[in-house]
């Protein structure tokens, strides 16, 4: 926001402002302006809105020759019938379990260990660290086969986590971007401030708590967006990890739907899967790309 | 790299916090027997987790690409039968191919057209949180929701949407996903509509940050356009291009979800992790899916590597 | 080992008044003396017991879902020491994810399998002998052995029995006696060889509107379904002693016929890598002319599409080949306890394998406006009692013009049946790239499809010994 307000204000960009504001720089400006806004809207509200008109067509209208622009008996019951028939609701009710656990998981988790790893400096925490910050290297796609087979029989317990949230929020623990973004941020909070807590006789978790979770928010906010978005947007992993249809999330709901329903009503179920998080997006549009710029110019 | 830095800089500031406290400090030793308790305390439910998810899985990755393992039967050891049995692949190539194909086409569009956006919206003084939502909205749609609508979109007769609208507009129409020339262009199209609003927001916050004082001294030296863009918002992105494109060659060689969804792996789209995927699940092959893994490893490794060294020599010229 | 889709993932889905259905339910405890046989329920007699049956209908097949959930609950009445759970999972069993879930123990009590599963599952040790329960299922005598031999250990009749056949299928070609008629073609005379179903498409496209006269699969492993039916159709073969054996003259015949009528007569549409649920859903809106199909497709395509189903009519497999035959049945898993496995047989016994209840409920279905009469499943031995009580029960409540299928039913008795490959699963993953070559490109190099898809196959086959 406060970009905007002094781009307003009138910063110098590649071009001048004086050079906009005069002849030739005017006009060929507002051309581009009034060319962009309309191309914005085809590329990105237009397909949006077939989704969910195509939702309100027959099942011969969704597949006729050329396709209508207006679905000519708008059927409002396809989307009764996805969200009745086709366990919509909970398909996005585990999705929002799995990406809260995940954010609390991750957050709690990663947030002590790149604290201690920052500020304790134990024994043998270089290994560690280095460790961490190597599984990011590693592309995620490559473990999945390993992954899976200790999903599903945990060493010695063998216990399987198939099917439960812990198959997604353990998992997403191991992130070792976060680990990386944490011990940045912990790293350049002042020694000096720790001092002058441990010196009224805080311990570490008292300074954690006390000194350097606030000053930390913005980090916290980045980090817990990664990890929500990340659960909302994984595939391949809930796609073994979740075969039983009431444990899956919208994207493996989705896609085990899409086999063997009539087109409409597919459609229309597609709509219904945008709707929670484009909704959440247009409440917290400010902060979701305030923490992701943020977040994204530093790293 | 960056990281790097920002260590130094912290190691300095540390030792220099250090010595201000110790003269108030406790007894070193009982202190030091604390802190690390504590840390380990701290850091027990993350190592948990990495040595499950990460540390182990990579052990058991190598072990298993020399093994002969499924479900039905007991695991043997088979030297390096696994590796060559997927070398001998027809689709082995084929899938490499594909994925190189995905990577290419993706920096083509995936990496220029957000930033070119971004540049462009960069210079808009009016409607800026239109197109800021706008271009981000495909982010917020879940991914399989958004590839079977554009599966729908790509329809090859002309009740698809984009071939209808080629044909009101008197355009040949396309066979999509359908046509092997085309089908991989048609999934890098469908990547980049989804993902492009993150990269351009990021590119946009990084040339905020972009003094205007540099654009005005290239233009006194009689910069144009082109020459400013080169001279001086490239050279000051320079640090978040570099990263943005290591970060997108990775993630495109793992592409999955648009060639599973999109293709079912036909029309030339099976791509490396496909074919990892199928070889487990679909033939039962665990042992060459992990050794195809380690292949994959070593590529991506070489492209990072390729980067830090890369990164590492700019930074000392 | 995956099954693949053997008869079509549809089936879970069409259920129907024939096809399958899955319940699940899972195992616990209480009430006593089982109703049913009392055949000692084992250690948990006196005990209840709770299975997961697979393959219950989903939402969307409302009155299949119904059918089901009225059978749990008769059945639970009639035997109220057990609680009967129904899996819904859709598709009843996903061939990508249906070996992991094997290995990972977490199979209903009772769950589904292809015909094609069946031996995989055995050989894997997850699936539960129930040879000493044999006695129990209900005219397991009066089964096609050919069927339960599928289930048995080595698949002979000597070996052990792990599970219980309950519909089963062979393909035919489903068409529309409607656009037959408009093309000017005699609507009760289906095309019997490759030929004339050539040249019916081409009349039947030539109706023009986007009518596609001849449709067939190219992805989600139906496309290799179909490879190997077609092979089959022709007289040939997929496996045979272990080795790819369809790089032949026969198999170039199936990739030539498909060319021509894709490439030449322009006659299969442009839209291809078709799965399964497409070519129902072209029927089912009046759009597609001919596909090779089951008869129960027709029930898939009124219950997802509520299309009519007077239009629809089925004849014999073209060619002068065989005709593939699939199906499906349950088995038990084997962590199940014997409580389990003997309240899960008389689940089966009671909802498959009843004449007049269940799937065989002929007068419910009728009575819900359900396509009756189809000449499938046809589990039993012909001649027998069982067989004959439940097609007289079948025809006194058929709702469907029976004659739509006589061109069908006249042929099936010199049709021979072959079952699908060893491997099916991964095999057809493979064989969908060459029907998607062939479909999707002009001129694709069939030889060297064939010749790789060859190759792929000896190579899956190896890998499984």
């Amino acid at each position: 926001m406060a970009a905007i307000k002094s781009v307003e204000a009138g910063p110098r960009t590649l071009i001048s402002p004086a050079q906009l504001s005069r002849g030739r720089g005017k006009v060929i400006y507002w051309v581009v302006l009034c060319a962009a806004v309309p191309l914005f809207a085809a590329l990105f509200l237009f397909p949006l809105y077939w989704m969910v008109t195509g939702g309100l067509k027959s099942p011969s209208e969704v597949i006729q020759t050329p396709p209508s622009l207006f679905p000519a008996h708008p059927a409002p019951h396809n989307y009764l019938t996805a969200w009745n028939d086709l366990g919509l609701g909970r398909l996005i009710l585990n999705t929002i379990l799995y990406a809260g656990g995940a954010l609390i998981f991750q957050v709690v988790f990663d947030v002590a260990a790149a604290y201690a790893l920052s500020k304790l400096r134990p024994l043998l925490g270089n290994v560690i660290l280095f460790a961490m910050l190597a599984a990011m290297m590693i592309p995620a796609t490559v473990l999945v086969l390993p992954q899976y087979l200790t999903a599903n029989s945990l060493p010695f317990v063998h216990l399987s986590l198939l099917n439960t949230p812990w198959a997604i929020w353990l998992p997403s623990v191991a992130n070792g971007f976060n680990i990386f973004l944490l011990k940045r941020f912990f790293d350049s909070v002042p020694a000096d401030l720790l001092a002058a807590a441990a010196l009224d006789g805080a311990g570490p978790f008292r300074t954690l708590w006390r000194v350097v979770l606030p000053i930390s928010r913005p980090i916290i906010g980045v980090v817990s967006i990664f990890a929500a978005v990340n659960v909302w947007k994984d595939f391949l992993w809930p796609l073994l990890v979740l075969s039983d249809p009431s444990a899956q999330t919208i994207n493996i709901g989705l896609y085990h739907l899409s086999n063997g329903i009539p087109e409409d009503v597919f459609i229309a179920a597609l709509a219904i899967a945008c709707v929670p998080t484009i909704v959440f997006f247009l409440f917290f549009q400010r902060n979701i790309m305030a923490g992701l710029t943020a977040g994204g110019v530093k790293g | 790299m960056t990281a790097t830095e920002v260590t130094d800089v912290t190691r300095r500031r540390k030792a220099g916090g250090a010595i201000a406290t110790r003269p108030a400090g406790r007894p070193r030793y009982g202190r030091k027997l604390r802190d690390n308790t504590s840390a380990y305390v701290f850091m027990v439910g993350a190592i948990f987790c990495f040595a499950l998810f990460s540390w182990y899985p990579m052990i058991r990755e190598v072990i298993m690409s020399f093994q002969k393992t499924n479900f039905a039967g007991e695991t043997t050891w088979v030297g390096l039968q696994n590796y060559r049995h997927i070398v001998h692949d027809p689709s082995f190539w084929s899938a490499w191919r594909a994925t190189a194909l995905f990577a290419g086409l993706a920096l083509v569009f995936g990496y220029a057209v957000p930033f070119v956006t971004a540049v462009v919206l960069n210079e808009l003084r009016h409607w800026r949180g239109y197109f800021r939502l706008l271009v981000y909205l495909p982010v917020m749609i879940p991914p399989a929701a958004a590839a079977f609508l554009w599966k729908w979109f790509y329809t090859p007769d002309n009740s698809g949407l984009f071939n209808a609208v080629l044909h009101a507009l008197h355009l040949p129409t396309s066979q999509w996903l359908q046509s092997p020339h085309i089908a991989m262009l048609c999934l890098v199209l469908f990547s980049t509509w989804s993902n492009m609003g993150a990269a351009v927001l990021v590119y946009l916050a990084s040339l905020q940050g972009i003094p205007g004082e540099l654009y005005d001294a290239a233009e006194i030296d009689g910069a144009g356009l082109a020459r400013r863009v080169w001279h001086v918002t490239v050279p000051q992105t320079r640090l978040i291009l570099s990263l943005m494109l290591m970060l997108q060659i990775v993630a495109t060689m793992q592409v999955f979800l648009e060639p599973l969804i999109l293709t079912g792996g036909q029309s030339g789209t099976t791509t490396v992790v496909y074919l990892i995927y199928n070889y487990a699940f679909s033939f039962n092959n665990y042992g060459s899916g992990a050794a195809l893994g380690i292949m994959l490893l070593i590529v991506l490794m070489g492209f990072a590597g390729a980067y830090l060294w890369l990164s590492r020599r700019s930074e000392e010229g | 080992m995956k099954k693949f889709g053997s008869k079509r993932p549809r089936r879970q889905a069409a259920v129907a008044g024939l096809a399958v259905i899955g319940a699940i339910s899972m195992a616990a405890c209480s009430s006593g003396g089982g109703s049913g046989s009392g055949s000692g329920t084992g250690g948990s007699s006196g005990g209840h017991v709770t299975i997961t049956v697979g393959c219950e209908p989903p939402k969307t097949q409302a009155a299949q879902r119904k059918f089901f959930v009225q059978d749990i609950a008769l059945f639970e009445k009639a035997n109220p020491n057990v609680t009967v759970k129904g899996d819904d999972t859709n598709p009843c069993d996903d061939p990508s994810t249906f070996d992991a879930k094997l290995a990972s123990g977490k199979m209903d009590n009772v769950f589904y399998t292809y015909f094609t599963d069946a031996a995989n599952v055995i050989s894997s040790g997850q699936a539960a002998n129930i040879s000493k329960y044999a006695g129990q299922v209900k005219s397991l005598g009066n089964i096609q052995s050919d069927l339960v031999n599928l289930y048995r250990q080595g698949g002979s009749s000597s070996g052990d029995l792990y599970g219980v056949p309950v519909s089963n299928y062979t393909l035919g070609l489903l068409y529309n006696k409607q656009l037959f008629q408009r093309a000017g073609l005699n609507p009760d005379q289906p095309p019997t060889t490759w030929d004339q179903v050539r040249t019916d498409a081409k009349k039947i496209s030539a109706l023009g509107n986007g009518i596609v006269g001849y449709g067939d699969y190219s992805a989600a492993n139906v496309g290799g379904w179909h490879f190997t039916a077609e092979m089959y159709s022709f007289g040939g073969s997929v496996v045979s002693g272990q080795k790819a054996s369809f790089d032949n003259a026969t198999g170039m015949q199936v990739l030539k016929n498909l060319q021509a009528m894709r490439w030449t007569d322009n006659s299969m549409g442009s839209k291809q890598l078709l799965q399964y649920n497409d070519l129902p859903q072209m029927m089912g809106s009046g759009k597609l002319g001919m596909y090779v199909g089951a008869p129960d497709n027709v029930t898939y395509i009124h219950q997802e599409y509520g299309s009519s189903y007077t239009n629809l009519a089925e004849g014999p497999m073209p060619g002068d080949g065989g005709t593939l035959l699939g199906g499906d049945g349950y088995m038990f898993n084997k962590k199940d306890t014997p409580a389990q496995i003997q309240a899960g047989i008389k689940f089966l016994n009671f909802e498959f394998l009843t004449p007049g209840a269940g799937q065989f409920n002929f007068a419910r279905a009728k009575a819900a406006a359900q396509p009756v009469g189809l000449p499938e499943p046809n589990i039993w031995t012909a001649g027998t009692a069982v067989a004959k009580s439940t097609s007289s029960d079948e025809d006194s409540n058929a709702t469907i013009p029976v004659a739509n299928f006589t061109p069908y039913l006249n042929a099936a008795p010199n049709m021979k049946n072959d079952i699908e490959p060893p491997q099916a699963q991964a095999i057809y993953a493979q064989g969908d790239k060459v029907m998607a070559a062939v479909l999707t490109q002009r001129n694709a190099n069939l030889k060297q499809l064939l010749s790789t898809f060859s190759s792929q196959v000896n190579s899956i086959l190896a890998n499984q010994q």
